[in-house]
């Protein structure tokens, strides 16, 4: 595998190319098939209403959102994967990005949402942070993988659960497409009120889980070693916890939860690198935002009578990487 | 025989005889249908103290109602003239029959009968008890005329032992001539044929002077996640009688299509309709209806309670629609 890996600054060259293509096509493709000199036209101040309005407020902030909330999961994936090291550990598998919707719902059905802005993803990352509080409580400290991952099934089953009862709860008709959007995910129809509310949280949460990179390092030698190598293990876990909660919670506060990006793209980035915890951080948020924002584009792009939810599209994807792990698993067995 | 309301000792024996059928599966003629042996007896002995003819007219009113019943349930010709228990299962039937019947004669309407924002005339049906489309209820209330849009593919209806209640087929009302047709169809069924001719003259009054603002301009009924209203429908029908045109016709869609924020924007309508529950964000459906991209386009807002169902609301619904376009083009100038 070692021959695979690639010198740090060419790999995230690479994922900073293909994010960057990502989106830009992005921008270019949509519902509506506008010219690209009609584009640029606009771009640049000159162009039609039209175009204008749906380059800058319809699919600029949609990009930007796929963007950040790609590079939020797929960093939350790496970093919880590290840290628990277990190559199953992320948002969406330990039930962290279903409390955050919990969460968000709370805030929106029962009307919370209206007497602030920030109360949206601060009840998200509430319920994100009680989830992770829950998890580490119930599996913390247990030696097997698969406890966490079955601790976080249950957590991640309660907060699903709690969404539908709290969106039956509530004097919405329509809830079960609102079930829907919330528990798949979904860039649909984004402004920049909601990049607002995500990018702030977002970037809060980046830079406390990229902070802790020599720890997790560390930490793949064992706790005791780790704690001898002079890392603060509370520390660590509470920058982990926090940052995780406001991140994911920003990002799932504007788009739902969509799963699997958190799982994927560590894989796929850990074969290109020395496989450090550190060395695939900052990799896997690039690349997180580059799968977010392709996915986002071939939502858009295949052709459904309902726009397609992003979750289905990462599902296809996050799968088959799940089942791989649980074949290695077996052979273990 | 014809105005059974007029004759108040009657009521109750006859409620007596008639919930006799269900009890004994329709075994009954004119004989069992006698007042002498009903089964509460105090019912028995007030009958049995009204002069000797009036027992015979029941009998036979019962009787012939309760083997025409049994034998062809639809046909509304040899009903009983007045309904005393008429039970609605359909939310636009609610609207008609709390117009036209009297409240007296209502024994049960949808569970959405009291939702000023769902129904014109919830005001009306507050008290009245409301169904949740459970066979066991209507079996309960043994209703002597059921409406519904239409009552006879209703599954609670078919749930019922044996399909034996006198019922009143509506079709959905598309246009103000089909609205008319229900009026007058529901009129004569709750035996007051009269009103019905009475508030069809006025509805087509208040029409008659009604000016035609839209001239030829288009609007697009815009409705939470973006689905859209075609022709062919009661709203198409509104906006050609103030004069609009539909931009789903232009556009050459269904009658119900979705139409992405993009086309909305590069289509461009002169006009926006939407339902006044979405004036305000609830939820993530009506929160796309406030996209910035779409704050330029001049807005209608109709309650839906007014075009939910081809009911006598439709002549305020187009009033309120003529009068804000009156109102955008006045703030223009």
């Amino acid at each position: 595998m070692s021959r695979l890996a690639l010198p740090r600054w060419s790999l995230i060259a690479a994922l900073a190319a293909l994010t960057l293509a990502a989106a830009i096509a992005s921008l270019l493709f949509g519902s509506v098939d506008l010219s690209i000199a009609r584009l640029i036209a606009a771009a640049t101040g000159d162009g039609d209403m039209v175009a204008r309005v749906i380059l800058f407020d319809l699919r600029l902030p949609r990009t930007l959102l796929a963007l950040a909330v790609g590079a939020m999961l797929g960093l939350a994936g790496a970093a919880l994967q590290g840290y628990l090291r277990n190559p199953l550990a992320e948002p969406s598998v330990l039930g962290t990005s279903n409390a955050a919707a919990l969460g968000g719902v709370a805030a929106i059905y029962f009307g919370l949402a209206e007497l602030h802005p920030a109360v949206l993803p601060l009840l998200a990352t509430g319920g994100a942070l009680a989830s992770l509080g829950l998890l580490f409580l119930l599996a913390g400290k247990a030696e097997s993988p698969l406890t966490l991952i079955l601790a976080g099934i249950a957590v991640g089953t309660l907060a699903v659960a709690g969404t539908s009862l709290a969106l039956n709860l509530s004097p919405n008709p329509f809830a079960a497409m609102e079930i829907m959007t919330w528990l798949l995910g979904s860039l649909e129809n984004r402004s920049f009120d909601h990049v607002w509310i995500a990018l702030p949280c977002i970037a809060i949460g980046t830079a406390m889980l990229l902070w802790d990179g020599r720890a997790l390092d560390a930490l793949t030698l064992g706790e005791d070693a780790a704690q001898a190598l002079g890392t603060d293990l509370r520390r660590t876990r509470m920058r982990l916890l926090i940052g995780t909660a406001i991140g994911v919670g920003g990002a799932v506060a504007v788009a739902g939860a969509i799963g699997f990006v958190g799982l994927i793209v560590p894989h796929l980035i850990r074969p290109l690198t020395d496989r450090s915890p550190s060395a695939i951080l900052l990799p896997s948020a690039i690349g997180g935002a580059a799968l977010l924002t392709l996915a986002d584009l071939g939502v858009r792009m295949v052709p459904t009578t309902n726009e397609l939810k992003l979750g289905v599209v990462t599902a296809f994807l996050g799968v088959p990487v799940f089942l791989i792990h649980l074949m290695r698993e077996r052979r273990i067995w | 025989m014809a105005n059974l309301s007029s004759l108040p000792p009657l009521r109750s024996p006859a409620k007596a005889g008639a919930r006799r059928p269900a009890h004994g599966r329709f075994a009954g003629g004119a004989g069992d249908d006698g007042a002498g042996d009903g089964p509460p007896p105090s019912r028995g002995c007030r009958v049995g103290r009204v002069n000797g003819t009036l027992p015979l007219v029941l009998a036979l009113l019962l009787g012939g109602a309760g083997a025409l019943w049994a034998a062809s349930p639809a046909m509304p010709t040899k009903r009983p003239a007045v309904p005393q228990r008429i039970v609605s299962i359909n939310l636009c039937a609610d609207q008609l029959v709390l117009a036209l019947a009297d409240r007296g004669q209502i024994a049960g309407l949808t569970k959405n009968a009291t939702d000023t924002e769902m129904s014109g005339e919830a005001a009306k049906a507050q008290g009245i008890p409301l169904l949740s489309n459970s066979a066991e209820q209507i079996l309960a209330i043994e209703p002597d005329l059921i409406i519904g849009m239409p009552a006879s593919r209703s599954a609670a209806l078919r749930a019922l032992p044996s399909q034996s209640y006198p019922l009143i087929d509506l079709a959905t009302a598309n246009t103000l001539d089909e609205i008319h047709m229900s009026i007058r169809q529901t009129a004569a069924a709750v035996g007051h044929p009269d009103r019905g001719t009475r508030l069809i003259a006025q509805m087509e009054e208040e029409l008659a002077g009604l000016p035609k603002p839209g001239n030829g301009r288009v609007a697009a009924y815009y409705q939470r996640r973006g689905y859209m209203t075609g022709t062919g429908t009661l709203i198409d029908d509104l906006m050609t009688r103030i004069g609009l045109v539909n931009l789903a016709g232009e556009l050459g869609k269904p009658p119900l299509s979705q139409l992405s924020l993009e086309e909305m924007v590069a289509a461009r309508p002169d006009f926006l309709i939407v339902e006044s529950a979405t004036d305000t964000v609830t939820d993530q459906g009506s929160e796309m209806l406030h996209h910035p991209a779409l704050q330029d386009i001049p807005r209608i807002s109709v309650p839906q309670a007014w075009t939910v169902c081809g009911s006598p609301a439709y002549t305020q619904a187009a009033r309120s629609m003529a009068a804000q376009i009156a109102h955008i083009d006045g703030n223009r100038t």
